[in-house]
């Protein structure tokens, strides 16, 4: 919905730790994504691609890792992970009592820069 | 020349909504991010609350894409307001209510809202400073909605149900959107309401009065 402003977010970040790294160009930077996080991968290329030139990184390219929802059961202590944006219940003993464990992230990791 | 950066995308956002939350706590006052799909009834909701919870000072910030409507019906109850127009930003974010809070008299207040944009998808995402987030939702906006917007029924404290003077003209399942707004979140409070005949909000408001003089 909003991947353009995240997407001026994500240029800030970078530029200013670029900068300050002593470096002028960026050339891939790597991103987190979960699933829940509400970002389209497809979207946030999109927006990056379109405002980042002018920038440090003008040629550079957003690689996404996207995360999938998972979560850990408090009833059968199993770790799992489901296709969907949400929970409901564990998929192995069905049990309600769970702790979602990923898939809300929205973390840049590191870049390549020159 | 690989450099590890680990930052949270939205870092400098969440970082402006703890400045607001500073400013709230050292004024005393309660805030409340109000969240909801276009039209669900955020507003009237809020003219309700100003009515009938007397007793409590009460702020409101209307964010919209464009327009006072929302701010006229809110100074209209007698209400301070701040009407934020986003210019087609699709949700509020922290930097944007740091600059009007010098509009409120925030000291002489007990509990701010923040109605949000009618979106019923990023909202959730941007703190803006608040203590917590309630959302509306309407009953003829149907019984699917918890599990396709899964997100704020997660990050929300309250539910409204809204509208519910409807459900005789529509196939809406209301145990279907208890049922799942509650497996997305336990501790989920749920008020079903109408605006309309004022049903279910004296409940909504003892709620609201304990939460805010709770703290
Ligand atoms: N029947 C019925 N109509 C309602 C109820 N609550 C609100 N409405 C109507 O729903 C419409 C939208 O209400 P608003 O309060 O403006 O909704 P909103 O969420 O603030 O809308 P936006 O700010 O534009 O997203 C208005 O025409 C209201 O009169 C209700 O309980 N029952
Ligand atoms: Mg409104
Ligand atoms: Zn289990
Ligand atoms: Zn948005």
């Amino acid at each position: 919905m909003h991947e353009l402003s995240i997407a001026q977010n994500i240029i800030e970040i970078i530029s200013e730790q670029c900068v300050r790294s002593g470096y002028s160009r960026i050339e891939s930077v790597n991103l987190r994504i979960g699933r829940a996080s509400g970002i389209m991968s497809d979207a946030l290329l999109f927006a990056f691609d379109a405002i980042k030139t002018e920038s440090v990184a003008a040629d550079a390219l957003l690689c996404i890792e996207e995360v999938p929802v998972s979560g850990r059961c408090s009833e059968c202590n199993s770790d799992f992970a489901v296709e969907e944006e949400y929970i409901l219940s564990c998929p192995h003993c069905g049990g309600n009592s769970f702790r979602m464990t990923a898939g809300r992230e929205m973390d840049i990791i590191d870049m390549e820069v020159s | 020349m690989k450099v590890k950066v680990v930052t949270k995308i939205l870092e400098a956002n969440d970082r402006i909504a703890l400045e607001n939350r500073k400013l709230f706590d050292g004024a005393g006052i309660y805030v409340i991010n109000l969240m909801s799909g276009p039209g669900a009834g955020k507003t009237s909701v809020l003219e309700k609350t100003l009515n009938l919870a007397s007793g409590l000072k009460i702020g409101v910030i209307e964010g919209d894409i464009a327009g006072s409507d929302d701010a006229e019906r809110i100074e209209r109850c007698g209400a301070p307001v701040v009407q934020i127009n986003t210019g087609g930003a699709c949700h509020l974010d922290a930097n944007m209510i740091y600059e009007v809070l010098s509009e409120l008299p925030l000291r002489d207040l007990d509990l701010l809202f923040i109605e949000n944009v009618g979106n019923l998808v990023c909202p959730a995402e941007f703190k803006v400073g608040e203590n917590i987030k309630v959302m509306v939702l309407s009953i003829a906006e149907g019984h699917d909605k918890p599990l396709k917007y899964p997100l704020m029924f997660q990050e929300s404290s309250a539910l409204i149900l809204n509208k519910i003077d409807l459900a005789p003209y529509l196939d809406v399942d209301m145990e279907k959107i208890r049922r799942d707004a509650l497996s997305l979140n336990p501790k989920l409070k749920i008020f079903e309401v109408s605006c309309k005949t004022g049903v279910g909000l004296p409940e909504w408001i003892d709620w609201l009065k304990k939460q805010t003089l709770k703290r």
